[in-house]
């Protein structure tokens, strides 16, 4: 009876101390690999944010890379790039697309709404697929022209055979494709419907195909940070969907990831692996996003739990049977990173460091202070699995003073001779990033 | 007898008495305080996030924790409204000096109701229970007291009473 009494007054004090509390972010490095340090989760009254200011990269400006590694500007002036892809011919398909936009259902939304235009992050995207041309090995252009023009959010492509298929937001449509044609006009046909909406708050569709190409792989992240927006707009959302390439017919293959950006095949075992962002504002150092092996039918926690069976308690109802289910991800990269593009390295000839594994794009985010990611890191595979820690490979895209941003890498390709293709959406360029030769 | 005395005498008692009353009652038209219609205008806002909070917490669909955001900020900005007018009744001479049992009751659901704002822009479950619930429950019962006082924090300058 006395505890119920004072029950008002232990939640008055909770509201003032959380106030006057700040916490303090860890070393990034604590939350690498399969077992990341996970602290305490917190509420705000003001979640612990960064906002870098966004500033062009000067004349000669341009990101850092490892040893061994130069880097160039393969194409500037873009419309905010995110997805690189290279065609079998060679030439390379940048996407130049943001997201549909969202309506802001509460005064918070006004003040995102400012915070992403100062990050550079509100570009208008250009809805279309550019294509550039030229000779391996010297990285200037002889073409660079519209190659799919009036796509709606394009984010996802992968060629099957002859067909390329191109995910926008809302659909996966197949267009055919002819060896070196550099512009495809047809309006693309429909293969299926995706998780879109009015609201459409991760509006990404990652995409790649099984082995043999008789199925298609969709990332669909969820349409909130933590269900703010209600479940109703959660049906189907947060999943990885198996697609039939020829049908189109197509069923949840995992659920309970956040927001899975980048599905792709490890090379050596053929499993499916993908980079989810976790969930943001209970602290600096939570919840670490990850590099995981997805499982068929598989359920990776969000929005009842993270890393397992850390129950979110901002979700209600809880469920507890599922938590219970929650799978572990693999890899940890540490928390607000952002990854964006999971690459597998397949042998390539940049470094022998990088023969095997995974290069990791980390956008970055505005939800920690001090900023983490902003860099592309390298994770090496033994024997299909993630191992050691991750090496950075390019950096540099944040100024010195850690709070001005020049770019934020997104997409990641490999083209014909082996470098390394970086699309940035604030400095609006494509990055080429390469081995120094012998004797240069 | 008396008609007679106060001819005699026209700064009588009870003369000065109705002349007072009178000028009271002028003044209390001409000179309302500006600010009382904001206070209570803004008080139904923040009072009606209390109720939007209560059903959200009764039923868990989300709308009704974002109206709660949206009914705490718009009262917040009509309360500001509101202050602004305090500070001009003051310094005008429209009403007296501050009721300051009325002002802290006031002043303390407003800013209970800042708190509670920040409180509100989380996301989910935690925006509104525990804490921003609690918050709008006390900023609520703070403003039905200073409803039932008449919304004015000011007392009266003619004639020194309260409100």
């Amino acid at each position: 009876m006395r505890m119920t009494s004072l029950r008002p007054v232990a939640t008055l004090i909770s509201v003032v101390t959380l106030a006057a509390c700040s916490s303090r972010a860890g070393d990034p490095a604590r939350q690498y690999g399969p077992d990341p340090y996970l602290p305490e989760a917190s509420e705000y009254l003001l979640p612990p944010m960064s906002v870098p200011k966004a500033i062009d990269w000067k004349a000669g400006e341009m990101p850092t890379v490892s040893a061994g590694l130069k880097v160039e500007a393969l194409a500037t002036g873009l419309e905010h790039p995110r997805t690189l892809y290279t065609l079998p011919n060679g030439d390379i398909l940048v996407f130049e697309t943001n997201g549909p936009g969202t309506e802001a259902f509460r005064p918070k939304d006004f003040i995102a709404g400012t915070v992403k235009a100062r990050a550079g992050a509100a570009g208008k995207g250009g809805n279309r697929i550019t294509l550039l041309r030229y000779a391996t090995g010297d990285g200037q252009l002889e073409l660079r022209t519209v190659f799919i023009d009036h796509l709606h959010s394009p984010y996802g492509i992968v060629l099957v055979g002859d067909t390329l298929y191109v995910a926008n937001t809302d659909a996966i449509l197949a267009f055919n494709y002819v060896p070196g044609t550099t512009r495809i006009t047809s309006p693309g046909v429909t293969l299926t419907e995706l998780p879109a909406g009015r609201l459409d708050h991760h509006w990404t569709k990652s995409m790649t195909a099984s082995a043999d190409g008789s199925k298609l792989y969709v990332g669909v992240g969820s349409n909130s940070n933590i269900t703010e927006n209600g479940m109703d707009v959660e049906e189907g959302r947060a999943a990885i969907y198996e697609v039939d390439r020829l049908t189109g017919a197509k069923r949840i293959f995992a659920s309970g990831t956040r927001n899975p950006t980048s599905v792709a095949f490890e090379p050596q075992t053929r499993q499916l692996f993908a980079v989810v962002n976790e969930r943001d504002e209970i602290g600096p150092d939570l919840v670490p996003d990850y590099l995981t092996s997805i499982r068929q039918g598989g359920f990776y926690g969000w929005p009842y739990s993270y890393w397992g069976s850390h129950v979110d308690v901002r979700v209600h109802p809880q469920r507890p049977e599922l938590v219970a289910q929650a799978i572990k991800p693999d890899y940890g990269l540490s928390s607000h990173v952002a990854p964006l593009s999971l690459l597998f390295s397949e042998g390539q000839h940049l470094s022998p460091a990088f023969a095997n594994g995974a290069f990791i794009s980390e956008h970055g985010s505005w939800d920690r202070s001090p900023l983490n990611g902003y860099q592309v890191i390298f994770v090496s595979f033994v024997n299909g699995r993630p191992v050691g820690r991750p090496i950075p490979v390019v950096t540099g895209f944040l100024g010195k003073d850690n709070e001005t941003v020049h770019g934020r890498p997104v997409g990641l390709a490999l083209d014909r001779g082996g470098a390394l293709l970086v699309a940035d959406d604030v400095g609006n360029t494509v990055w080429r990033v390469s081995a120094i030769q012998p004797g240069t | 007898m008396l008609e007679q005395k106060s001819s005699e005498n026209p700064a009588s008692f009870n003369d000065l008495r109705v002349e007072q009353t009178r000028r009271s009652i002028r003044l209390s038209r001409s000179a309302a305080p500006l600010h009382r219609g904001f206070i209570s205008a803004g008080a139904v806002l923040l009072i009606a996030a209390f109720g939007t909070d209560y059903i959200y917490y009764a039923a868990a669909l989300w709308q009704w924790a974002n109206f709660s955001a949206w009914l705490i900020t718009a009262g917040l900005i009509v309360m500001l409204v509101a202050v602004l007018l305090l500070l001009i009744d003051l310094a005008t001479g429209r009403a007296g000096r501050l009721n300051t049992i009325s002002f802290i009751l006031v002043a303390a659901a407003a800013s209970l109701s800042l708190v509670n704002a920040f409180v509100h822009s989380r996301d989910a479950w935690t925006s509104v229970v525990p804490q921003g619930i609690f918050l709008s429950a006390v900023s609520t019962i703070l403003l039905v007291i200073a409803g039932a006082r008449g919304w004015t924090l000011t007392i009266s300058r003619a004639t020194g009473d309260r409100p």
